[in-house]
């Protein structure tokens, strides 16, 4: 395992210096049949390692397609990305994505799927078996491993979707809305899940949501965007300590302003953040 | 209530039976009270014993008495073969086609091409490619088993969810191991569907090759009895032909639900 980072639980600042994932002045230009579409315009992101950074847009800004262009499925117009200093491009098990929609193998139960990425990695069978048992119970699931994905909830699917991914140890995990589906209590439980998975194993997470509160309980920091064209209108660190209570006021407060922001625009780009 | 649920249940546990039965039993009457001539529709229990004198007699017993054996033999190989071939050249070429434009576009114009042919027009042509026999009946037999599989295999390959194989890509899974892990199963229910109903149609084909004159065969007991009037052989092997397509079906089914982790739980 890796070690865990001093970032993770406190207060510092993360080391923005030194990124482990690096995006400048990334565009995207659909050509669609009549006219080309400008998607993305001028992205910039330094993600530091450990760091839990939510993109917050309203939707159509175009966030999809930058984790699509982040995990190597698209290609840019222009710009850069760089992982670790080498360059982003194609698809690769060092940027893994749960999905918004169900993407798991229907044909495969649920520790097959968490055992899919592990077969070209690791040739040791007893090994991969006691690494799938780890994931199982990391995410609870070791009472389900034989089940089959039709046979659980949307909550758990998503669980699954993680565990196969975070058993590759990815050095950066994108997620696209991953919980958007779920109803409002899995997606607390799930939110809580992510957050305890990332303290123990501190993966470095951009996390993609349109949910105000969801992205004032995890970030690290928020990158806001806007759409026509997508691009990012407001950095906010958000500092306080986890587990965030959403009843407290400072948290209304915060996600008010938040909401307002993504209303009626963000009038500097360093917003006065949390608390 | 209950009661009324168990007739009902009970009812349409009967359904399926009663065409059958009242067919029987129209055929009893006919045949019986002499109203068809037995020359054109012999009696059930005619057929009945022609039946078991062709599966179960001694071969000095008559014509056509204990012949089953070696003429089940002789189709199955036939169809056997035919159908493999079907099914080696028609899955890889029906997922490359599902997958790939480029080939797509080659093979499209010249496999629907070759699809508006009736399969029966090729028989000639094979005879004299083939001579009559074990080869012109394998060719017919492929050559009609290949379009249902070929066509199931491209439309199953060409609707797997794009999200698997992105799910595939971004944990590491490269092209070849991609096709096998990913691509196959998850387009393992059409492909099913496209052995099941082309082994179906290699049995309809395998009468057609056999019809033109091969000592041995289902097919041959049909053309044969024919010849000589024997209109029970004629039904007996009809049945037997259909009851070898059934199981023929089933041993499929079920191998390749043994077989295949996909075909047992997406089926
Ligand atoms: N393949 C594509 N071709 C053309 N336009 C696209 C394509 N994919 C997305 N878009 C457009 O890009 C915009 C952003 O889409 P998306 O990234 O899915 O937004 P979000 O995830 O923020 O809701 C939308 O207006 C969408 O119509
Ligand atoms: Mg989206």
């Amino acid at each position: 395992m890796k070690p865990r980072l001093t970032v993770v639980s406190q207060k510092a600042a993360p080391d923005v210096r030194s990124p482990i994932l690096e995006v400048r002045s990334l565009t995207k230009v659909f050509r669609s049949a009549h006219a080309p579409v400008k998607v993305l315009a001028d992205i910039d992101i330094a993600a530091a390692a450990g760091e839990l950074i939510c993109i917050l847009g309203p939707s159509g800004c175009g966030k999809s397609t930058l984790l699509k262009i982040l995990s190597g499925f698209i290609r840019p117009s222009a710009g850069e990305m760089r992982l670790n200093n080498r360059p982003i491009t194609r698809p690769g098990p060092d940027r893994c994505v749960v999905f918004q929609e169900d993407a798991l193998f229907p044909w495969l139960t649920v520790a097959e799927n968490i055992a899919f990425g592990l077969r070209g990695k690791m040739k040791d069978r007893k090994a991969a078996r006691q690494e799938v048992d780890r994931f199982l119970s990391l995410v609870g699931l070791t009472a389900y491993r034989d089940y089959l994905p039709r046979e659980i909830s949307g909550g758990m699917k998503q669980r699954v979707a993680l565990a196969r991914v975070l058993i590759l140890q990815p050095q950066v995990l994108l997620m696209d809305e991953p919980f958007a589906s779920l109803d409002a209590l899995a997606r607390e439980e799930m939110q809580n899940l992510l957050l305890s998975l990332w303290d123990q194993l501190s993966h470095t997470i951009l996390f993609v949501t349109h949910d105000v509160v969801e992205a004032a309980t995890l970030a690290d920091r928020i990158l806001v965007m806007d759409k026509n064209p997508g691009h990012i209108c407001a950095e906010i660190p958000v500092t306080p300590d986890r587990p965030r209570r959403q009843d407290e006021p400072g948290f209304i407060r915060f996600c008010r302003t938040l909401h307002d922001g993504l209303r009626g625009g963000f009038s500097e780009r360093n917003f006065p953040g949390w608390p | 209530m209950m009661n009324g649920t168990t007739i009902k249940s009970g009812l349409s546990g009967l359904l399926p039976w009663i065409l059958p039965a009242l067919f029987f039993l129209t055929w009893i009457i006919v045949s019986g009270t002499g109203l068809a001539p037995t020359y054109l529709l012999p009696h059930p229990e005619t057929i009945g014993r022609a039946g078991v004198a062709y599966i179960f007699g001694d071969p000095d017993q008559g014509a056509y008495a204990g012949r089953f054996l070696s003429d089940a033999r002789a189709s199955l190989f036939r169809v056997l073969m035919g159908f493999s071939l079907a099914a080696l050249l028609g899955i890889p070429l029906g997922i490359l086609s599902g997958r790939t434009m480029v080939v797509r576009r080659l093979l499209s114009a010249f496999v629907n091409g070759l699809r508006a042919v009736p399969g029966i027009c090729w028989l000639p042509l094979a005879l004299v490619w083939f001579g009559i026999g074990l080869k012109t009946t394998i060719f017919l037999v492929a050559l009609a088993a290949f379009f249902p599989i070929y066509l199931n295999a491209a439309a199953g390959a060409r609707s797997v969810d794009p999200l698997l194989l992105q799910a595939g890509a971004m944990m590491g899974v490269r092209r070849l191991r991609g096709t096998f892990a990913i691509l196959l199963p998850a387009a393992m229910p059409s492909i099913m569907t496209g052995l099941r109903l082309g082994l179906g149609i290699a049995w309809a084909y395998l009468v057609l090759g056999e019809l033109t004159g091969v000592p041995d065969g289902l097919g041959a007991v049909i053309m044969d009895a024919r010849m000589l009037g024997r209109i029970d052989i004629i039904v007996v092997g009809i049945i037997l032909i259909a009851v070898m397509g059934r199981i023929s079906d089933l041993i499929l089914k079920s191998a390749l639900r043994q077989l295949f982790k996909s075909a047992r739980r997406l089926t």
